[in-house]
């Protein structure tokens, strides 16, 4: 019974590790911003929201070319909390509750139970799909990563990301192409120590859902491992800033 | 005028109705779903449950053969639930279940659609929520499933709702009951749970059980090897002709309700509990025998109350890759149950059949009449434990295993000793004992393939013999499948569950069961 709810746990329980406040190094100030000052500010423009509510749709395409699709909604609080509810699919009635990144629950129907998993959870994918934990939704970077300037275009810096010493990532090294309007990622690279591109990652359809945040409508991972299979998240609605209540992001809450 | 005063009433009225019906639907959230499954399996082996020219419970079709088909069920699953401004929440589940046998066992009965199509109703959920009733205080009232603990599937602080038994693929799946819960949540994770049932449920058994009662070669179920020796002699005299069980149902009085009492909270990054349980064990245990003319012996079965003093605690160690570990259990203060021996040979008179202790403090022979001396014990009042410890990682993408240690199975209740037949002997030959909570070993590990679309599952459950064991015996269940998710909320399932020991063992004992092979389908939508 478990097994399930391993599988389902695992992108959320990344999230909430990676909304910890990052550390940021101090950059240089010239004309041009340094790779440190950029990421503070991606990191900032990715977070500008105090609560978040999306309906999500979670699209698997099978090598006969066809998607299988789950329906979540997730319900995000600063700093870290998260609450994500199972609406379609294989996993309907199932919910998770991340409440840091240590604490993670998850009610299963079939049993009326919450159980309390244990955060190897991280090693696991998601339903199938190509999202895993340190891919998926990295809401914050400045705290794993240090940054460097590496190109820059019209429409986006590029910018290299290494992972900080002593975190053990599946993709330690990170190509962001960062939008200049919104300054947010546009596509992400993914790739191992030797810098071999694993998976690629790409945000879509950005649409201003509050004075002060933009939302990827849309994100799209593939796995270059996998023979290029794709995975995408289509975001139907989103809600900034409704109130969402602490009460929300309770282990009471996840059974009712 | 007042015609026309009343039909402008009633169309203000109208009006302020679908203005009030509009805001109200504005505030409801209305949520619907359910799976339709179907579950096909064969028997391989086993003992005929009935014996062959006994009448079969309902439906009378599904007869467990050595060799034949021992389940053929479609199940349509509906869940409704409808929410009002976040304070209220009404909940219904409701399964249809359709046997896949008939009960045809005169013409007439082929004259009914409920006689050749038997069906049942299952549900579980029937209740209400009011939340926020007071400041932090939620309400849960109605038919529901209360779970408590932290292991996987041996919970020994899990007693509120009884157990189904009767798949047992499901090792126990809880039975739904009239109930009343309070949770209070103060402050963070700190969660009160008070529960008050008041009328028992007893276990639904499996199709085999009986033969734990009616099968006439096992030993009479007392605790003292010298009183199960005399009685297995008389046995052998007067060999039962026939064997009624019949159960002595807790009436429905307010002495008879059950509660229980919960605190759970999270302290230095671990979730852990109290708990509290006064009720009833779920399976009946023999408590009377009548010896009635020719022979015909009636057996009356109980329900023992208990008290359970529960614990539990979980968390994760990141220094092993955060692994997942849980400790649970539950110190049992069971009602102690006799057995009481009659004897109604002689029409109108029945005369007590009891032992004496000897000045060393050992039972000898029978003595049948009054005064009454000393019944056979089968549940001593002496507190026991069950408790399970496990563990549980994901190696990676495609591998996740699962590891506890179980102390007491889910069926295992009472200090003391299980009686076994050995398999060849006579009445009044000595039995196969061995400690009636076992240690048991139960692993399982899940591999992922083709992105989660095939998952080869396999668990097992292994009994670890023990000190003081008669002849132990290795015995375990084994339970591989396949599920291969054809399509969205769209899963097909092949497997076995395998029982292996010999008869006079845990899993070899043909009252629990007989290995089967099955075929599964389920959309959930």
């Amino acid at each position: 019974m478990r097994l399930r709810a391993v599988a389902v746990a695992l992108c959320f329980f990344s999230l909430a590790r990676a909304d910890e406040p990052g550390k940021q190094s101090s950059g240089q100030s010239s004309g041009h911003p340094s790779g440190p000052e950029l990421l503070a500010k991606m990191d900032h423009a990715m977070n500008a929201f105090k609560d978040a509510t999306w309906d999500c749709k979670l699209r698997v395409k099978e090598p006969s070319g066809q998607w299988r699709e789950l329906t979540f909604t997730t319900y995000q609080k600063s700093p870290g909390k998260r609450l994500v509810r199972f609406t379609g699919g294989d996993n309907k009635g199932m919910n998770v509750l991340v409440e840091s990144a240590d604490v993670v629950y998850v009610y299963l129907p079939d049993f009326k139970r919450v159980r309390r998993m244990g955060t190897h959870v991280k090693n696991q994918n998601f339903g199938g799909s190509d999202f895993s934990s340190e891919d998926m939704s990295q809401t914050s970077f400045a705290g794993v990563f240090d940054a460097k300037v590496v190109g820059e275009d019209a429409a986006s810096f590029i910018l290299e990301l290494t992972a900080k010493p002593g975190l053990d990532l599946e993709c330690p090294k990170l190509k962001v192409w960062l939008g200049k309007e919104p300054m947010q990622p546009t596509r992400i690279e993914y790739m191992d120590a030797s810098g071999k591109k694993l998976k690629t990652q790409e945000r879509l359809d950005y649409k201003k859902d509050s004075p002060e945040h933009w939302q990827p409508m849309r994100i799209v991972v593939t796995d270059h491992r996998r023979n290029d299979h794709a995975s995408e998240i289509d975001f139907l609605s989103s809600k900034i800033d409704t109130g969402l209540s602490d009460d929300l992001f309770s282990v009471r809450t996840l059974q009712r | 005028m007042r015609a026309g005063a009343r039909g402008h009433a009633t169309v203000a009225a109208t009006l302020a109705l679908l203005a009030l019906s509009s805001l109200a639907r504005a505030d409801v959230e209305l949520k619907f779903g359910g799976q339709v499954s179907s579950d096909l399996r064969y028997r391989l082996g086993g003992a005929e449950v009935p014996a062959y020219g006994t009448d079969a419970p309902f439906p009378s079709q599904q007869r467990l053969l050595k060799y034949g088909f021992s389940r053929n069920e479609n199940r349509i699953k509906t869940q409704l639930s409808l929410s009002i401004s976040q304070r209220v929440k009404a909940v219904a589940d409701v399964d249809f279940v359709f046997y896949g046998y008939s009960d045809v066992k005169d013409l007439n009965a082929t004259l009914y659609r409920e006689r050749v199509d038997p069906y049942y109703i299952e549900s579980d959920a029937a209740y209400l929520d009011v939340y926020r009733m007071l400041p932090h205080l939620d309400l849960r009232i109605g038919r529901q499933i209360v779970s408590w603990g932290s292991a996987d599937k041996f919970n020994p602080t899990n007693n509120l709702n009884t157990l189904d038994y009767s798949d047992p693929l499901l090792f126990g799946k809880a039975l739904a009951n009239q109930m009343i819960r309070l949770d209070w949540n103060p402050i963070a994770d700190l969660i009160i749970t008070a529960v008050w049932v008041p009328i028992f449920r007893p276990s639904r058994l499996p199709r085999t059980a009986p033969l734990a009662l009616t099968q006439i070669s096992r030993p009479a179920p007392v605790q003292d090897a010298t009183q199960r020796q005399e009685l297995g002699f008389l046995e052998s005299i007067y060999t039962p002709s026939q064997i009624n069980v019949y159960a002595l149902q807790p009436a429905p009085s307010i002495q008879n309700s059950q509660f229980g009492g919960r605190v759970a909270g999270r302290l230095a990054n671990i979730d852990m509990s109290l708990s509290y349980y006064y009720g009833r064990w779920g399976i009946p245990t023999p408590a009377w025998s009548i010896l009635e003319q020719n022979n015909v012996v009636d057996v009356g079965v109980v329900w023992p109350r208990m008290q359970v003093l529960g614990f539990d605690f979980a968390g994760t160690i990141d220094k092993l890759g955060g692994m997942g570990w849980w400790v649970e259990g539950g110190v049992f203060f069971p009602q102690k149950v006799t057995y009481g021996l009659y004897d109604a040979l002689q029409p109108g008179q029945w005369d007590p059949l009891t032992f004496q202790k000897n000045k060393a403090g050992q039972y000898g022979a029978y003595q049948l009449g009054y005064p009454e001396k000393d019944r056979g014990v089968v549940i001593p009042s002496k507190p026991f434990l069950k408790l399970t410890v496990g563990v549980d990682y994901s190696f990676n993408k495609h591998v996740y295993a699962n590891f506890q240690y179980v102390y007491g199975f889910i069926d295992e209740f009472g200090s003391g000793r299980s009686v076994f037949a050995r398999p060849g002997s006579h009445l009044g030959d000595p039995a196969r004992t061995e400690a009636r909570i076992g240690h048991y070993l139960v692993a399982g590990t899940d591999f992922k393939l083709f992105n989660d679309q095939l998952l080869l599952r396999f668990f097992g459950a292994f009994k670890v013999p023990q000190v003081g064991d008669d002849s132990p015996h290795f015995t375990a269940v084994l339970f591989p499948q396949i599920v291969w998710a054809v399509w969205d909320a769209t899963e097909l399932s092949l497997g076995s569950f395998v029982f292996l020991g010999p008869k006079d063992s845990k899993f070899g004992d043909p009252s629990v069961g007989a290995t089967e092979v099955f075929l599964k389908a389920k959309f959930t939508y």
